[in-house]
């Protein structure tokens, strides 16, 4: 069958990185440069595999695949799991995003992490979580997509703890925040697994409720209509709760928080797990989900109380949008604002598959979202990259230690200068435009005007905190750090080949996707319209979208972006790029503006509010119960018991005196009574 | 199939009678005596190994059994290995075997090692004792013969106020261990025999709230031996205290027992009582308080025995939730945990054990940083705090899996209709094991990560024989739980067994 060599390539793209990730101790011990082009060597291997599958995104059905793998015999329900694979547009798409970035970043790491001591660890965690991640990507049920999804959680929390030791020299390099919220990498690293395992345990909940009725945890059985054993009024909360896992993992509210916290990790780590295709795990199951959930609340013809679960993953997804752009706008450290950036893009893909998901037009929003999301992948990987570059230039994570740099790291300044184009969306040549519209475009074919309004103007937010970015960055004079390094002897100077060549690529892949965006973006269109239509099959019934035509959609949408970018850039370029005046005059203490500086700056107090109500107080209430209910209560009352019966025995060994005559006479008195009892029995 | 070499017999005998063996050549051999102790629990891991190798590759439902005639009013002395006491019987010989080795060099400056090894051995075939036989009062024989040696051994070679607390430990146990006497006695009476399987089809004509009132006698007992919240003070102290390869015992191999014979007598013998929803649904909600103020105690410990010990309160409370399931999916899964949690625990009561006997020290604010100086015990705590926490690719996920997917389905798709409290509960169970993951990576932070502090700075990585076994239970956390078919798949039939006499067939 010639399905045989799509196949193969979806087992061997994972199962590749995880071989070089046990190989990596091994060739560690023969040399270091055995070690580490060893394990860009398997990590292409990946690479290798996802492209071969390319050619398959054309068809659009589904490719299954499956090996026993655990027998409960005699269970009622998950009786056998088998382990299989599922090749469509949707897998391949998303691990080629995963592998070929993986990859790139792979390579730059070779520059950026040298001399590091620990490298081994480094590349060991790096290809578990590429492995991990293609598990994930290419798994056909809940299960196995588990065991990848923890997975990567798991490299996330080695990764972001890499520099555990949390050494107050390396402040500058990978610690995150200040003052009160500064946290070494070790923390972080423990917020992010424990955060995003918050999401996991609603996750799993909500796949015990499916289980129950549905007896599989198979993607595919669902789709073919297992997903109808669920009842909705289980099946609605089951739906909420499952969401819950890609809130956590995709950084959305109310677990975002551990996202920009996570850039105490090595800037290589923030780009390939907390940009490019970690976080974006998330988004996945919610494509993954897409088409059965889409069944089971259209199915009828008119969408029954499922379409909730769809406005909730809108909602959710429109206000992190906003939130964590109006966050990005008043940070000071480079990687801060990129990672509030990639959460308020997430937002965006959520939005669309959420808007699709509640409307007769789903194709849309789907493709959106997709096509975002490969958009996203390789211009966020490149702004990542980028700073790394920066940061280790100036040898400062703030910006306000950056400045000027623009003529002594062209290279790097063009790469993401271009790549930051794409994330704000500017016209025709640039591929963030095309799949951004596509996604502003879909709220308003489905009649979801407030949605749009929010969603248009966090497109003005994020122009102004990227111009804002290149310029504090790029721009204006330099700053005393740099001029103290320069006085030192440390000239700044682009870096070398092996770092700039992979951001260099991407910027180029995020132009030529733009220049090709007018295509790509019906392309998307087709495909999942063709895509899903296959899955979910001919919906019966007449329901027309309560929105506006598409080319009156996209029309409003050019010029709301155009005019949202003039907005948004035109004051950013003023007073960041030009310097025309002094941001920090503006945000002074006791001005309106600064006290929205302040607002933003400390995360909506939303960061402090997870300490203030979950970690403080259950802390706190473990250690007043230890003392005042286990210790006083619990215990004493043990003590109580065994005083009592010391008292007890105390009291009763009084009547053993030892003296003869007490005891004679007491012997005497039980003869008798012995004699009299025996004598009633006999008697009858 | 019967069991004509004796295997069963041998993996209890055999470590008995070793004992009186060491004990003789104890003074001379000081600390290597343990390398008998040694052999002779390899011996008996090998007879389970093979055993469940066996059963794995037999027809599904193969068991194996032996029966001695004992005496005319007790019985016959059955042995019964099948999917269900296998799994806990290979278990608990792998970390008597690879305990032993650990003990010779964490008990090398202690004196009457001899008498060490003798009661360790006897301790060993008590726990194995009471998991392979199905005669209640061979039961209650092995019961007593696990407490007594454990009972010394705090005493003797335990820390701080050794004698009051293995005093209080074994006061504890032993009034169980009599309220599972009386339970014993009644069923005796009413049934005519001892053995478990008879239990079910001779009190047909008994009343509920008698036979209730005998199961709850016994699950006193087990309970307590579980450290069941509010029967469970006994543990802290007895956990904390005891010899680090002791507690390495206790908490992993011997409290789930009282799991596992809450499994084999309940389902086996008071299925009615099981029937009842006031009684099971007492238990899961039990389970749900055991769980979390189990994680709670942990969290606020700074002895990290004392956290390890409220760890395991927590994870029986895991236990008891599956064995609350009604469900055999959520039997198999408790049967897992048992597995899961028993490699996970022994792990890291052995850590906490180089801490002590190199460092020092147990309590967690004079630690830090130790992750670059003992990087092989470090990642060993790693994965078994994650078991513990219920994360893939660790035998531990799928433990927890199974449990929280049978008490579901049993709340969703039970016999009863739509069960809100026991979904509830569940649900609620899930929650709460954030915690679990909250105390073991913060312990990890604060032990392993940050910087490293001054008086630790000559602290290096153990000596093989400490690093060795605990390297041994974490791969095969790791093996079982990518592959955890050899053991669920000889779990399963038995215990479906068990759940379908409750409402079924």
């Amino acid at each position: 069958m010639s399905e045989v060599q799509w196949i193969w390539p979806a087992w061997l793209c994972w199962a590749f990185p995880f071989l070089g990730a046990i190989l990596t101790p091994l060739l560690a011990k023969i040399h270091p440069k055995v070690r580490d082009y060893g394990a860009v060597f398997f990590s292409m291997l990946g690479a290798a595999m996802t492209a071969m599958m390319i050619p398959r995104i054309f068809e659009p059905g589904q490719i299954n695949n499956q090996l026993t793998w655990i027998t409960l015999p005699g269970a009622p329900v998950l009786s056998e799991l088998k382990a299989g694979v599922i090749v469509d547009p949707l897998s391949i798409i998303m691990a080629n995003v995963v592998a070929i970035i993986s990859f790139l970043i792979m390579v730059y790491s070779i520059g950026y992490m040298k001399g590091d001591p620990s490298l081994t660890r480094y590349w060991f965690f790096m290809n578990l979580f590429i492995g991990n991640m293609l598990l994930l990507v290419m798994s056909d049920n809940f299960i196995q997509f588990l065991f990848g999804w923890e997975g990567v959680g798991l490299c996330s929390y080695g990764l972001i703890g890499f520099w555990y030791k949390d050494s107050k020299n390396d402040y500058l390099k990978c610690w995150v925040g200040e003052g009160k919220e500064a946290y070494p990498p070790s923390h972080s690293g423990m917020k992010a697994q424990i955060v995003t395992r918050i999401g996991d345990a609603a996750l799993l909940i909500g796949l015990f409720m499916i289980a129950a009725y549905s007896g599989t945890l198979n993607f595919i059985d669902l789709q073919n209509g297992a997903i109808n054993k669920v009842p909705l009024w289980v099946l609605i909360p089951a739906a909420i709760l499952i969401f819950g896992g890609p809130v956590g993992k995709s950084a959305q509210l109310p677990l975002m928080e551990w996202l920009p916290d996570a850039m105490a990790g090595p800037t290589t780590v923030s780009a390939l797990i907390h940009a490019a295709t970690m976080v974006k795990a998330g988004v996945y199951l919610v494509g993954r989900l897409f088409p059965i959930l889409y069944l089971a609340t259209w199915s009828s013809g008119t969408p029954n109380e499922l379409i909730n679960f769809f406005y909730l993953v809108a909602w959710i997804g429109v206000i992190t949008a906003f939130v964590s752009a109006t966050q990005a706008m008043a940070s000071g450290e480079i990687k801060k604002v990129l990672a509030y950036s990639t959460v308020s893009q997430l937002g965006y893909m959520m939005l669309a598959l959420g808007v699709a998901g509640s409307t007769a037009e789903f194709f849309l929003g789907y493709a959106g979202g997709l096509f975002h999301l490969m958009s996203h992948a390789i211009f966020k990987a490149a702004l990542f990259l980028t700073a790394g570059a920066v940061i280790h230039a100036s040898e400062s994570r703030f910006m306000r230690d950056m400045g000027g740099l623009r003529k002594t790291m062209p290279i790097t300044f063009w790469s993401m200068a271009l790549t930051a184009f794409s994330l704000m969306g500017i016209p025709v040549v640039f591929s963030g435009f095309w799949s951004k519209d596509m996604i502003l475009e879909t709220p308003l074919v489905a009649g979801q005007y407030p949605i749009f309004i929010l969603a248009i103007l966090t497109v003005g937010l994020t122009c102004f905190y990227t111009v804002r970015m290149l310029g504090l960055t790029f721009f204006g004079e330099k700053s005393h750090r740099i001029k103290k390094l320069e006085s030192e002897g440390h000239k700044i100077h682009e870096v070398s080949p092996v770092m700039w060549v992979p951001y260099a690529l991407l910027a180029a892949a995020t132009v030529g996707f733009g220049v090709t965006g007018y295509f790509l973006k019906d392309w998307f269109e087709e495909l999942a319209h063709e895509y899903l239509s296959s899955l979910i099959g001919p919906l019966s019934g007449e329901f027309a979208s309560k929105g506006m035509p598409l080319d009156q959609a996209t029309m409003i949408t050019i010029v709301s972006s155009l005019a949202m970018l003039a907005v948004g850039a035109l004051p950013a370029y003023y007073i960041y790029v030009k310097r025309a005046r002094d941001p920090t005059k503006m945000t002074a203490e006791g001005t309106t503006l600064g006290r929205v500086w302040k607002f933003l700056n400390n995360r909506w107090y939303l960061n402090r509010l997870c300490y203030v109500v979950f970690v403080y107080p259950v802390i706190g209430v473990s250690g007043w119960i230890l003392k005042n209910i286990e210790t006083q209560v619990i215990d004493r009352f043990n003590y109580a018991l065994a005083g009592t019966v010391t008292w007890f025995s105390n009291g009763f060994r009084k009547t053993h005196t030892g003296i003869l005559t007490y005891n004679v006479v007491g012997m005497l008195v039980g003869f008798t009574i012995l004699l009299i009892l025996l004598a009633r029995i006999a008697m009858g | 199939m019967i069991d004509t070499n004796n295997l069963l017999l041998q993996t209890i005998l055999v470590p008995a009678i070793v004992s009186v063996l060491t004990l003789a050549v104890g003074g001379k051999l000081k600390k290597n005596t343990g390398w008998i102790a040694f052999i002779t629990t390899l011996y008996v891991t090998g007879i389970f190994a093979y055993i469940t190798l066996q059963l794995f590759s037999a027809p599904p439902g193969t068991t194996l059994e032996a029966a001695y005639e004992w005496g005319p009013y007790i019985g016959q002395f059955s042995l019964l290995a099948d999917g269900l006491s296998a799994p806990i019987a290979l278990t608990i010989a792998i970390l008597t075997t690879v305990i032993s080795v650990y003990s010779i060099a964490y008990m090398e400056h202690e004196h009457g090692i001899g008498g060490y090894f003798t009661l360790y051995l006897l301790y060993t075939a008590g726990m194995i004792g009471t998991v392979l036989t199905t005669n209640l009062a061979a039961f209650f024989f092995f019961f007593e013969l696990m407490l007594l040696p454990s009972w010394a051994l705090i005493g003797i070679w335990g820390t701080g106020e050794k004698e009051k607390i293995a005093f209080k430990y074994f006061m504890f146990t032993e009034v169980g261990a009599l309220a599972l006497l009386a339970g014993i006695v009644t069923i005796r009476f009413m049934v005519g025999s001892f053995d478990i399987f008879k239990i079910a089809s001779r009190t047909t004509e008994v009343s509920l709230s008698v036979l209730t009132a005998i199961a709850v006698a016994m699950l006193i007992g087990l309970f307590i031996k579980m450290a069941i919240f509010p029967l469970h003070t006994w543990l802290p102290d007895a956990h904390a205290e005891a010899p680090t390869p002791i507690s390495a015992l206790l908490s992993p191999a011997m409290i789930g027992i009282g799991g596992y014979a809450a499994i084999r007598i309940l389902y086996t013998g008071f299925p009615r009582v099981l029937a009842n929803w006031q009684f099971t649904t007492t238990i899961t909600a039990l389970a749900l308080v055991t769980l979390v103020y189990g994680g709670m105690m942990a969290l606020a410990q700074d002895d990290i025995k004392r956290l390890l010990a409220y760890s395991s309160i927590s994870q029986m409370g895991y236990l008891l939730l599956g064995i609350g399931s009604l469900s055999m999916i959520g039997l198999a899964g408790a049967t897992l945990l048992y597995v899961s949690h028993g490699l996970s625990k022994a792990i890291l009561f052995m850590v906490a054990g180089i801490f002590i006997h190199n460092l020092k020290t147990r309590s967690i604010k004079s630690l830090g940083g130790l992750g670059s100086k003992m990087p092989y015990a470090a990642t060993a705590s790693l994965i078994a705090f994650l078991g513990l926490a219920g994360t893939p690719p660790l035998i531990g996920f799928w433990g927890e899996f199974f449990i929280f997917t049978g008490s579901m389905y049993t709340g969703f798709a039970g016999a009863l209709e739509p069960d809100i409290t026991r979904v509830v509960i569940t649900g609620l169970a899930v929650a709460a094991s954030v915690m679990t993951a909250a105390y073991g990576l913060w312990t990890i932070r604060r032990v392993f990560f940050g910087p490293v502090r001054e008086n630790l700075g000559e602290a290096k990585e153990a000596s093989w024989l400490m690093i060795g076994p605990i390297l041994v239970l974490t791969a095969l956390a790791v093996i079982l739980g990518v592959y955890p078919t050899i053991l669920s798949s000889i779990i399963g039939p038995v215990v479906s067994g068990l759940a379908s006499a409750v409402f079924g067939a």
